[in-house]
């Protein structure tokens, strides 16, 4: 018997036992995503392991060409470890297996924090990423590491994005009991039509521009996730050819849990 | 004396990794590939340093310290290695008793450097 042998036929007494079986194999197909996923990543843990030990000159100094071509083994390696993270948390959020870790931080600090990670990112692509306001934010009870995460994942985002001299910026304000957060770039812009399609998983608008940036087409998916989880929302106001403005907002305090 | 270091891991691809590293760092090195065999070789050769894998094909790594701590031979220090960066899971890991938890995948250079931290 074959997969589809089993979706029952579409009539309209069926409806309850279609929409069931559809939500079994989906259940399913996260399921073998995770598996997959933490399958891959053995074996990718030692080839980063024994790149690293050779880049470290531990058996011996490399010479620049040496040097160059296994450092290429660890940032390749690296960079679909990080694809493969970024499905596995996907996965956990699909299946709502992530919870908020709260606690109190400024909002100004981890935009800091963000910017220096992908300072070298920008440098490459000789752009600064510009900060505006934040600093008079107080202290917001949220998950850190998550608003890191969605944080870095849209500068990551405009940096990738933006041609070379363009211009990325962060903002954040306050308003009441909401703190909204703003990345902005000069990139080309996302047509109206997609902006609520990014934030749904796999989505990728352009698929030649995504092919060149090698995404999973899952980061706006988590961070939409992540904001959810926050009771905030996150949105984009863009054109095309006249850049991006990607906005959150949480609130200041977590919302009481249910 | 040459400090013995013991990796826990069901991948051989990640022991022979270790390996790799920590003889070539100077250290003497076992593996084992499951929970039991780790806790007979620490009966039989003790273990300065345990590098602990969570998820082994017998059973919970843990049980392996636990079984090591009733028979009086558990490491030195236990480093545990895993994916799994939920808070829960260290707390857990801290509360059987072992020294540190690494998230995967771990810098060779952090590694290390925690090493020599724990065993000179």
């Amino acid at each position: 018997m074959t997969m589809s042998d089993a979706i029952p036929p579409s009539t309209p007494e069926n409806f309850q036992a279609i929409i069931s079986e559809l939500r079994t194999r989906d259940a399913l197909k996260t399921q073998f995503l995770s598996n997959i996923s933490h399958d891959l990543r053995t074996p990718l843990a030692a080839i980063i392991t024994h790149a690293e030990i050779l880049r470290e000159g531990m058996f011996g100094a490399l010479n620049a060409r040496q040097l160059e071509s296994v450092s290429g083994i660890v940032n390749g390696g690296q960079q679909l470890l990080d694809m493969i993270d970024e499905i596995l948390t996907y996965v956990r959020s699909a299946k709502d297996q992530i919870e908020l870790t709260v606690s109190n931080f400024q909002v100004a600090e981890v935009i800091d924090q963000v910017t220096l990670l992908n300072a070298p990112l920008a440098e490459r692509k000789q752009m600064a990423i510009e900060k505006r306001d934040g600093a008079r934010i107080p202290d917001v009870s949220a998950d850190r590491d998550k608003i890191k995460h969605v944080l870095a994942n849209l500068v990551g985002n405009a940096i990738k994005f933006t041609p070379e001299g363009g211009r990325v910026w962060v903002a954040a304000s306050r308003s009441g009991d909401v703190v909204t957060v703003e990345v902005g770039d000069t990139g080309p812009g996302i047509a109206r039509e997609n902006h609520e399609l990014i934030f749904r998983e796999f989505a990728q608008v352009d698929p030649s521009r995504s092919r060149a940036h090698h995404g999973t087409g899952l980061g706006l998916a988590i961070a939409h996730k992540f904001i959810e989880l926050h009771s905030g929302k996150i949105w984009v106001e863009s054109e095309l050819g006249r850049g991006s403005q990607f906005f959150f907002t949480i609130p200041m305090t977590p919302p009481a849990k249910e | 004396m040459t400090a013995h270091i013991l990796v826990v891991e069901d991948s051989e691809l990640v022991t022979d990794a270790f390996r790799v590293l920590l003889e070539g760092s100077g250290y003497r090195v076992s593996d084992a590939a499951t929970r039991d065999e780790a806790v007979s070789i620490a009966a039989r050769d003790p273990v300065d340093l345990m590098l602990l894998d969570l998820t082994l094909p017998d059973g919970d790594g843990l049980e392996a310290l636990t079984a090591m701590q009733a028979s009086g031979t558990e490491p030195g220090a236990t480093l545990v290695m895993t994916g799994d960066d939920h808070p829960a899971t260290r707390e857990r890991c801290l509360a059987a008793g072992c020294t540190d938890v690494l998230i995967k995948p771990v810098s060779i250079l952090e590694l290390r450097r925690v090493i020599e931290r724990h065993i000179g």
